[in-house]
């Protein structure tokens, strides 16, 4: 099937002609179902910041019941939208380098907007590493868990770059392989993290509440965090897809949009290292 | 006294639904709206409206940038109102200097709110709009780049208002917040205990960053469908000024939106998980003006940039000559774009940092003077012995250009730090920069929509209330904001509920202006709707005969297209919908 209606040169691409309402050209329930699901969370968000008074006469299972029912809505609208776009019809959809070139430029820009939200929890950061240091106690910040998880992440950025590279070579093996030490390398990494949180709050007793560098560490080990676990959905989705017998040497993009996501986190990770594990017990 | 104003406040939202819901039962088919909305491009045809479900599905579905734009732009208008509704009780109050029509707090809370609505809910939906509309049929693409991610971002907007506007909800113990739209901390974080600690300012955080996570999807968005989605013969040097404003623009919101989302959440994070990001021991109250004005500096160049292309657009259409040095409005366009990020601190030359700091970002404030003033002597220059012909867009294109260098000019002073330190937080700022969102942006704003109404409608305007709603805006708004001016050089701070008896005669100057644009909106509602309804139809695709001028352009040739294939289809309704899902 080609989304191609025109019948000449000069063709109009319908949207989403492979769409829920089925049969039109230029209609999707799934933005719609996916906003109601972002607004609803932020909702749920706001329903546990009111209910969480003392004398709130709001049921307090509403909050975690709309949160709840919004996470659901919003996951529901990302599968049918992912499935609709990209998925379905996956080897009979246009694969012009026009289509290809939009989808990396939008993985550019969202890389540079990425750079100005950990921008200004970094600037909070910098502050207070300017000011007295340190600024109160700090935890044993530079252990054996840091650098094995560090070499963790970047062993993982290297196999996604073999995997690849063997499906340019349409090597598909090699491909799945790659992609699934990745997952499994980022899943390593997401518990070791976890067991570090788990280890300060406690065993430290160093919690997000613990003053100035307890703000700074959870909220950028905190942000980084949400960021490998999207990383590891994206890979997840790529990978279950790889398996389905998705891809080929001609057909990548989201392999490429991927990496581009995974090396950016990675990169982000090891300026978080030397910044704040290494800058912070310096002269602490 | 607070209950009279909520009470004023709620009629005049009351009669304001009241009216839209008469006119939402007059129009008998707008189940079927489809005079030029349905997808389409040049040359093609037999696709009138079977690309789309009707009824309300239709616009809850649509992934087309025409109707997404249509949304963005009611969406922006209905903003405007509210927002417009609120500063016009403000105004009221401010007849004289006691607390009489509504209370000091909730004089606050207008405030706040009508800054916040104007700048997130109407400025930067409302460019979108013609962003949405505009850019692929400029540059000749299908649509936009990423279809789906253009409706969702849309789609945000609406829980945003709702979080931004809970507080003015009978929502039990919660209030609308009395920030300002500028959320200073400590205040903000709740220290202290005052009304800032009322969980209306955390809603209002909420709503505020899911209003710029949909901006942020937004400008991604027209970066990768201006770089990738542009017809072969639209190449970078003859891209029209309005997408290169909008490139800019976007690029702008890239970095501010989501620095300014990170530090909301920071806030959100210290007002209620015990953080101390903004305590004083820690980023102090220096750290939150710095990341707020990374953003809100870049955010005001966000709200003039597209405005500037919509007048660099339209102007030269009606003096019958090209824009005047095309390049250089163009590089000035982007010199702007990156100046605007080193210009923060000018907003903080009063808070005692750095003077050395200070100096530097004085001199890089007022070198924005220069690019600002290219854009102006070419606006002019291109008027220059043209063949110019007064049409309501381009009273309100002059317009723009005049109320821009009174805030432009006024906005010089500012930047010189001396000067600064006296007139910091009076009037004159107000004046100044209100010239500029209302003068200019507004100004441009309605240059674009009475330009573009015969293509968005199908139909003509009432050309005499046109000039009627220009005339009373422009006179409106120049006493309202001149009478800003001299009250700031007397003395007068802003955000105040209550003056000294001393200021009254100017105050009552600035709502006598504020009242004629009040009147000058009530004739532009009545025009658009009434015209949208039972205006005359637009007959031809040129209804402003650029073509005797050579200045005629793309989106009107699609326009001419799309009306031709209506006529010629003789609205067919039995084509097998979209063919193109059936193997």
């Amino acid at each position: 099937m080609s989304t191609d209606h025109g019948g000449d040169d000069h063709g109009h691409h319908l949207p989403a002609v492979e769409d829920w309402p089925r049969g039109f050209g230029e209609a999707s329930w799934w933005p719609f179902i996916t906003a109601l699901g972002a607004g609803g969370i932020y909702l749920g968000a706001a329903l546990f910041i009111v209910s969480g008074g003392s004398d709130s006469t709001i049921d307090p299972m509403i909050a975690p019941l709309a949160t709840a029912a919004s996470v659901g809505a919003f996951l529901f609208g990302l599968y049918g939208w992912v499935y609709h776009a990209f998925v379905t019809e996956f080897w009979s959809s246009d694969a012009d380098e026009k289509t290809a070139s939009a989808l990396r430029w939008g993985m550019i820009a969202f890389l540079g907007s990425e750079l100005a939200t950990f921008g200004a929890v970094f600037t909070y950061y910098f502050f207070i590493r300017a000011g007295t240091w340190p600024p109160g106690e700090l935890p044993h910040l530079t252990g054996s868990l840091v650098i094995i998880n560090t070499a963790i992440l970047v062993a993982s950025s290297l196999t996604l770059h073999w995997a690849h590279v063997a499906i340019r070579n349409d090597s598909r093996r090699k491909f799945v392989l790659g992609l699934l030490s990745t997952l499994v390398l980022g899943l390593v990494f997401i518990g070791g993290q976890v067991y570090e949180y788990y280890e300060f709050i406690v065993h430290t007793q160093f919690t997000v509440t613990s003053g100035l560098f307890g703000s700074a560490f959870y909220g950028l080990t905190g942000l980084h965090g949400l960021h490998v676990s999207l990383g590891g959905v994206l890979l997840a989705v790529v990978t279950i897809r790889a398996l389905a017998g998705q891809y080929s040497a001609e057909r990548h993009v989201s392999i490429s949009t991927v990496s581009m996501y995974w090396h950016f986190v990675d990169v982000v990770w090891i300026f978080l290292v030397v910044v704040l594990y290494l800058g912070g017990s310096l002269g602490a | 006294m607070q209950i009279t104003g909520q009470l004023t406040l709620t009629v005049l939202m009351g009669l304001f639904l009241v009216i839209i819901a008469a006119w939402l039962a007059r129009i008998e088919d707008w189940r079927s709206y489809t005079p030029l909305g349905s997808g389409g491009a040049a040359g093609e045809s037999g696709y009138v409206s079977q690309e789309k479900p009707t009824g309300i599905s239709r616009w809850l579905t649509t992934v087309d940038h025409k109707d997404i734009g249509m949304l963005y732009g009611a969406y922006g208008v209905l903003a405007f109102v509210v927002g417009g509704l609120m500063i016009m009780v403000m105004r009221v109050e401010l007849l004289d200097p006691g607390m009489t029509l509504i209370s000091n707090s909730f004089y606050n809370s207008l405030l706040t709110s009508h800054g916040i609505t104007m700048l997130f809910l109407f400025g930067t939906p409302i460019i979108a709009a013609f962003a949405n509309y505009l850019v692929p049929l400029l540059i000749g693409a299908d649509d936009m780049a990423f279809p789906r991610i253009n409706a969702i971002a849309f789609w945000l907007l609406p829980p945003g208002a709702l979080l931004i506007w809970a507080g003015f909800f009978p929502l039990g113990d919660i209030i609308p917040a009395q920030t300002a739209w500028t959320l200073y901390t400590p205040l903000s974080t709740g220290a202290g205990g005052g009304n800032q600690a009322n969980a209306g300012v955390d809603l209002m955080i909420l709503g505020l960053h899911l209003t710029g996570v949909s901006a942020t999807m937004g400008s991604i968005n027209f970066i990768a469908t201006i770089i990738t989605e542009r017809a072969e013969e639209v190449t970078w040097a003859n891209l029209d000024i309005f997408s290169w404003t909008i490139l800019t623009q976007s690029g702008l919101i890239l970095f501010a939106f989501p620095l300014l989302g990170s530090a909301l959440l920071m806030l959100l994070l210290d007002r209620n998980l015990g953080t101390s990001f903004f305590a004083i021991e820690a980023g102090g109250t220096m750290l939150w003006q710095h990341l707020f004005w990374f953003f809100g500096h870049p955010e005001v160049y966000i709200l003039v940039l597209p405005p500037m292309g919509i007048v660099s657009y339209v102007l030269p259409r009606f003096a019958g000559r090209r824009l005047f040095g095309f390049k250089f409005v163009v590089y000035s366009t982007l010199a702007i774009g990156v100046l605007s990020f080193g210009v923060w601190a000018h907003h903080m030359f009063a808070t005692g940092m750095d003077p050395r700091l200070r100096a530097s970002f004085m001199a890089v404030s007022m070198a924005i003077a220069i690019p600002s003033a290219v854009k102006t002597f070419n606006w002019i220059t291109t008027l220059w012995n043209g063949k110019v012909r007064l049409t309501t867009p381009m009273l309100f294109c002059v317009g723009f250009v005049s109320n821009f260098i009174l805030g432009g000019v006024t906005g010089v002073f500012l930047a010189s730090i001396p000067v600064d330190l006296v007139l910091h937080d009076t009037y004159y700022v107000v004046g100044h920069f209100h010239y500029v969102v209302m003068g200019a942006i507004a100004f441009a704003g309605f240059a674009g929509l009475y330009y573009w109404f015969p293509m968005f409608t199908g139909r003509m305007y009432q050309r005499r209330l046109g000039k009627i709603h220009f005339w009373t805006w422009m006179i409106g708004s120049n006493i309202t904001f001149l009478a800003m001016i001299v009250l700031g050089y007397g003395g007068m701070p802003r955000r105040y509920a209550t003056y000294l008896p001393k200021f009254a005669t100017f105050h009552q100057l600035a709502t006598l202006g504020a009242l004629l644009m009040f009147v000058g909106g009530l004739v532009w509602t009545y025009n658009f709707v009434v015209s949208w309804l039972e205006g005359p139809r637009v007959q031809d695709g040129d209804p402003w005969n650029l073509r005797d001028d050579g200045m005629y352009t793309n989106e009107w040739q699609w326009f001419q297209d799309r009306q031709e294939t209506a006529i010629t289809d003789g609205g067919d309704e039995d084509v097998v919908a979209d063919g193109g899902t059936e193997e």
